[in-house]
């Protein structure tokens, strides 16, 4: 193939969303900084750390986990993290007999405030279909092997509820403390596509 | 319209808002209740997927009351209405070959729902 020395245009979607971006500015919808700002939040204050910190919190307090399992939004909200997509809160653990994994079969509902934007692949139809048809072969794809005595449970968000999954502690990690384990905890572990590990 | 400042835009999804409905309405099921999805194939918006349709399932829990979308979709009103969480067997959607263990839950309004 010949050698190239002009510049390759932008992606297709680059372009969609810079032309979505004009139009909204070129019609006064937003004003300038306003696009900038929201993406500020979900690239530095909203995200998996939040819901690491969840995670955390309730392997390490009893009393937490209990508050979180039975009434996840105001448990959330004691560490701060509360808003959109968060509203009414479900929290599904994760034990010995019992794997969770989340999906929207729908479209892409998510728990924002602790796990922040969804990832490309769980927006996209075939995760969003094989999750309930096929569930243990989407997770041996994750690498996640769920053995037969181990109940898979999908939970697809279907109406305002939004999930997040505790994940189990690994083994190996009870001298670590609170922030040890925060960085353990990982996205996936969250929706239920990956198990985690002490490292 | 004025122009969505970045404050604005901040706040509001901080603050988020919740679709629950602050309305005293008799839930027509309980957990453990035995249920079946409706068949319903509307032309319009539904939340009720296709893969439960006619399925026995068992209600979990009772989430409370929300507005119903395939009303609100088409300016037909809140409907206020309890969602539960519906338990289906994986044996019930995909047949005896599905793993004997395995299980969905799907959030579901009074309106997707019978008594089984």
């Amino acid at each position: 193939m010949a050698s190239h020395d002009h510049t390759e245009p932008p992606s297709d979607i680059a372009l969609r969303v810079k032309a979505l971006e004009s139009l909204l500015l070129d019609k006064g919808l937003v004003e300038a900084e306003t696009l900038d700002a929201i993406v500020d939040l979900y690239e530095h204050n909203i995200g998996p750390q939040n819901g690491a910190r969840v995670v955390a919190r309730a392997w390490t307090d009893p009393e937490y986990k209990a508050r979180l399992l039975s009434d996840a939004t105001p448990a959330i909200a004691e560490l701060g993290y509360r808003g959109a997509q968060g509203e009414d809160m479900v929290v599904v653990e994760n034990t010995p007999e019992v794997h969770n994994l989340l999906v929207c079969t729908l479209c892409s509902c998510y728990p924002w405030p602790v796990l922040g934007l969804p990832p490309v692949w769980y927006k996209a139809a075939p995760y969003r279909a094989r999750a309930v048809s096929e569930p243990r072969a989407v997770l041996a794809e994750f690498g996640v092997d769920i053995g037969d005595d181990v109940e898979v449970r999908v939970w697809d968000s279907t109406a305002e509820l939004r999930y997040m999954v505790l994940p189990e502690r690994p083994a190996g990690t009870e001298g670590l403390d609170v922030e040890e384990l925060e960085a353990l905890v990982t996205r996936d572990s969250m929706i239920g596509t990956a198990l985690l590990e002490a490292r | 319209m004025p122009a969505l400042t970045a404050e604005t835009a901040v706040a509001t999804l901080m603050a988020g808002a919740s679709a629950r409905i602050d309305v005293e309405v008799a839930a027509k099921f309980k957990a453990g209740d035995a249920v079946v999805a409706r068949n319903i194939n509307p032309a319009g918006h539904t939340r009720l997927p296709r893969y439960v349709r006619g399925k026995r399932g068992t209600i979990d829990k009772d989430h409370g009351v929300f507005g119903l979308p395939d009303s609100m979709a088409h300016g037909g009103g809140d409907a206020p209405q309890h969602v539960y969480s519906v338990r289906f067997s994986a044996r019930e959607v995909w047949g005896a070959e599905a793993p004997p263990r395995d299980c969905f839950y799907v959030d579901m309004w009074d309106d997707y729902l019978d008594p089984a």
